[in-house]
């Protein structure tokens, strides 16, 4: 029976289905406890000590069925306590399992094994009594076990769908326009960038810091407290306060990737991915007709490598027309419920919809599971309404829709917003001097860039000219 | 009275006392009794999750231990506390005692000998705190952990239940390791808002609890509310199950089913009409635009 369960966990491990050998004991082990009653009862044992996530179940049906196609289930009432430790033995020694099957039937179903009635305990154990007999000469009480495909071997990767070029559109359409003739960042971009974000940083910082100690105060911190004042016979001169947990705060955000908005999105990403753990807790959402959450490809990849991989179309289709409908049921659909902790949420795109359903209601529930919604659109508000343009409707459920049209636009208001943010989960005596600092700094912040343009000088961020998108 | 239970009498049991468990409840109950791991329940609300503990531990005669989780829950809420009043109390009204227990040693080497030779006194379980997970495992008769909506918690506070889940026991620094007494049946509610990590979905039973099929349904509402009769209740239910379909913002569940019933039951209704569901439809749809598809439904299936 434990050779039975191993080579069925190899093939649940074969559809992608992670089961470790603690749950394939568990397996054995409840199948001794329970007995193999029926097929029903069976299926049901290993679903509950072999599959972890729903989305596993259906997979696990369809190889239950696949793997035990011809079996039949027969009288096996005894408690198997030695079949247990010989399991147990077994799976710690390496799946020995996959000698046996090399004598393999021609046919696509592996060997046929016969079970006898009556075994004791014991010959099972050593699977004495299981007999390889002819696929023709069956009684009913006979099990097949498929075997062909199930040795073990890891499973492909996924082949990328390269339905796209690796150069993608823009350069084309574009070429008259500013948008350079590279998606990936220059390395002088890059510091230009960096010096953008630091800047940015060094603004924020001197305000963070303050509030951050008074929002770190919490209740009474009673045995440093006793410590501090034993020397003053245990009368609490000096209080010492616990320390809260740190919170980032969290911030969601969606970025269209079709090519009339990508280089915004990219630098967006760009931007997000810099400040991420160092002020933020970001999760990244990028989308075309299709939506792929990129959190961790972000913190692991070097942005340059996740930017190419984006624009060989292997996460969300480019060559789709995208459709802010669809993407918002999928948002609604995979992630709206593991939303942590009202996050802010920000919504990068040009709201052109191409034409197909609004949705919009959906977004009346992600504004009600975040704490603020925000729109940023490269558009116009006279284009608004036209064409296919949806601006009007969605911008009505969001608390903002910012109109940004370069680089340092797009900095100004993810401070803002970064401002915003943290002002809300200030202390309440803190909140107040946030505001009126907000208020001074972006208005400080908004009219030197102001100045900057009108006297022709270089802004902060345009090495190549292509801040204008 | 466990070694002797087969899932039949668990469901027995589960139905006696007004819980209607399928084939997959009961078997996981009964490999979780027979096993002694927890069981990982996971599932939309309002299905009967935390619904199963409750009945279960009246069933079984398990005393039932309650964790709520929530956003930053941590050891001191869960698992134990120290009692600092307590102590420092002891210390101020035992200063005498401890003068003359001292006095007798002749120099202060001595006398940090023998006080440290009596430290276990301020560190024991006299002076500790029983959290839930704690009290469950202290607890003599073998009892039942219900760890609710452990989604709510934080990933560190996961990675505390490790330990407590795997091995039964609890490591207190300046005590030692406390083993459980009794192994209690442990039961860990979900409902999806974070992804439970891999490692403790290892340690446990993984039971799916969906929308119960019609015949169970109606079952469900029978049990509950025997005052309504078999057709209604039937008409009750496939109705829902219609208006599960309908890509509502928050469907009706088996605890609206419930509500739905009694509020039936209260106003003698004896059929399903469109005036019927208009008029009670607050209690199956929990938002305005809902409200309105249920209301449709209910005059195209019952004109």
């Amino acid at each position: 029976m434990e050779r039975i369960v191993t080579s069925f966990v190899a093939a649940l491990r074969e559809q992608g289905i992670r089961v470790s050998p603690g749950e394939s004991i568990d397996a054995v082990q409840a199948l001794g406890v329970c007995g193999m009653k029926s097929r029903k009862m069976s299926r049901q044992l290993l679903r509950l000590t072999l599959v972890k996530n729903v989305n596993d179940i259906p997979t696990f049906h369809e190889v239950f069925n696949l793997f035990f196609s011809r079996y039949q289930f027969v009288g096996l009432d005894e408690d198997l306590p030695t079949l247990m430790d010989a399991a147990i033995t077994e799976i710690e020694g390496e799946f020995t399992y996959l000698d046996v099957v090399k004598d393999d039937h021609d046919d696509d179903l592996g060997p046929l094994i016969k079970i006898e009635s009556e075994i004791d305990p014991e010959d099972l154990a050593e699977l004495k009594s299981l007999t390889e007999i002819d696929p023709d000469d069956t009684d009913g009480t006979e099990m097949q076990v498929k075997m062909k495909g199930y040795r073990g071997k890891a499973k492909k990767p996924p082949r990328p769908t390269r339905r796209y070029t690796q150069n993608p559109l823009t350069i084309e359409l574009d070429k008259s326009n500013s948008y350079g003739d590279s998606i990936t960042f220059t390395p002088e971009e890059q510091i230009a960038m960096q010096d953008v974000v630091s800047k940015m940083m060094l603004r924020l910082r001197k305000d963070m810091k303050r509030m951050k100690n008074n929002q770190n105060r919490g209740k009474l911190h009673v045995i440093r407290t006793i410590q501090k004042n034993y020397r003053h016979d245990m009368v609490p001169f000096q209080v010492i306060m616990r320390r809260k947990r740190r919170e980032k705060p969290r911030l969601v955000v969606l970025c269209d990737v079709s090519f009339s908005v990508s280089h915004a999105s990219r630098f967006m990403l760009l931007l997000l991915h810099t400040l991420h753990n160092q002020l933020l807790d970001v999760r990244s959402f990028i989308y075309n007709r299709d939506l792929a959450e990129i959190t961790e490809m972000l913190a692991n990849m070097p942005v340059n490598d996740l930017m190419e991989t984006i624009d060989t179309g292997e996460i969300v289709d480019l060559d789709e027309n995208s459709s802010f409908g669809e993407v918002f049921l999928k948002f609604k659909k995979n992630y709206l419920e593991n939303l942590r902790g009202r996050p802010a949420v920000i919504i990068l795109g040009d709201g052109r919809n191409n034409y197909g359903d609004a949705n919009d209601w959906v977004l009346d529930e992600i504004r009600e599971k975040s704490r603020y919604m925000l729109w940023l659109t490269p558009e116009e508000r006279d284009t608004w309404s036209r064409g296919d343009c949806l601006m009007d409707i969605y911008g009505s459920y969001c608390d903002k829709v910012e109109v940004v049209k370069t680089v340092d636009d797009l900095s100004l208001v993810v401070e803002d917003l970064l401002r915003d943010v943290y002002a809300d989960q200030a202390h309440p005596i803190d909140r107040k001097l946030l505001r009126e600092a907000k208020a001074a700094q972006t208005y400080d912040s908004a009219d030197y860039y102001r100045r900057g343009s009108a006297a022709g000088s270089e802004p902060v961020f345009d090495p190549t000219g292509r801040s204008k998108w | 009275m466990v070694s002797s239970i087969t899932q039949q009498t668990i469901s027995d049991l589960l139905k006696a006392n007004g819980y209607i468990a399928d084939d997959a409840i009961a078997t996981a109950v009964f490999l979780a009794l027979r096993m002694e791991k927890p069981i990982l329940i996971e599932g939309p609300p309002g299905v009967g999750k935390t619904g199963l503990a409750k009945a279960l531990s009246v069933a079984l005669d398990f005393p039932k231990v309650r964790l709520q989780c929530y956003e930053g829950i941590d050891e001191g809420k869960a698992l134990y506390d120290w009692e600092y009043g307590k102590q420092l109390l002891y210390t101020q009204l035992l200063r005498t005692q401890l003068d003359n227990y001292l006095s007798v040693s002749a120099d202060l080497k001595e006398a940090v000998e023998r006080l440290s030779s009596e430290e276990s006194l301020f560190f024991s379980e006299n002076f500790l705190v029983q959290r839930p997970i704690l009290r469950s495992f202290m607890s003599q008769k073998r009892s039942l952990l219900l760890i609710d909506e452990i989604d709510r918690s934080d990933d560190e506070f996961e990675a505390l239940l490790l330990e407590c889940l795997s091995d039964f026991q609890v490591s207190i620094p300046e005590l030692g390791v406390i083993t459980a007494k009794r192994k209690p049946l442990v039961i860990l509610t979900s409902n999806g808002t974070r992804m439970i990590s891999d490692a403790l979905r290892r340690r446990c039973l993984y039971l799916y609890i969906g929308y119960p099929e019609l015949e169970r349904e109606v079952a469900i509402v029978r049990a509950k509310f025997p005052d309504i009769c078999e057709t209604l209740a039937r008409q009750m239910v496939v109705f829902l199950n219609k208006a599960r379909e309908l890509n509502l913002r928050k469907p009706p569940s088996v605890s609206e089913a419930l509500d739905w019933a009694q509020v039936l039951s209260i106003m003698k209704a004896n059929q399903l009409t469109p005036e019927v569901v208009s008029g009670t439809v607050g209690v199956i749809a929990k938002h305005q635009s809902d409200l309105q598809k249920v209301t449709e439904l209910a005059t195209q299936e019952l004109a």
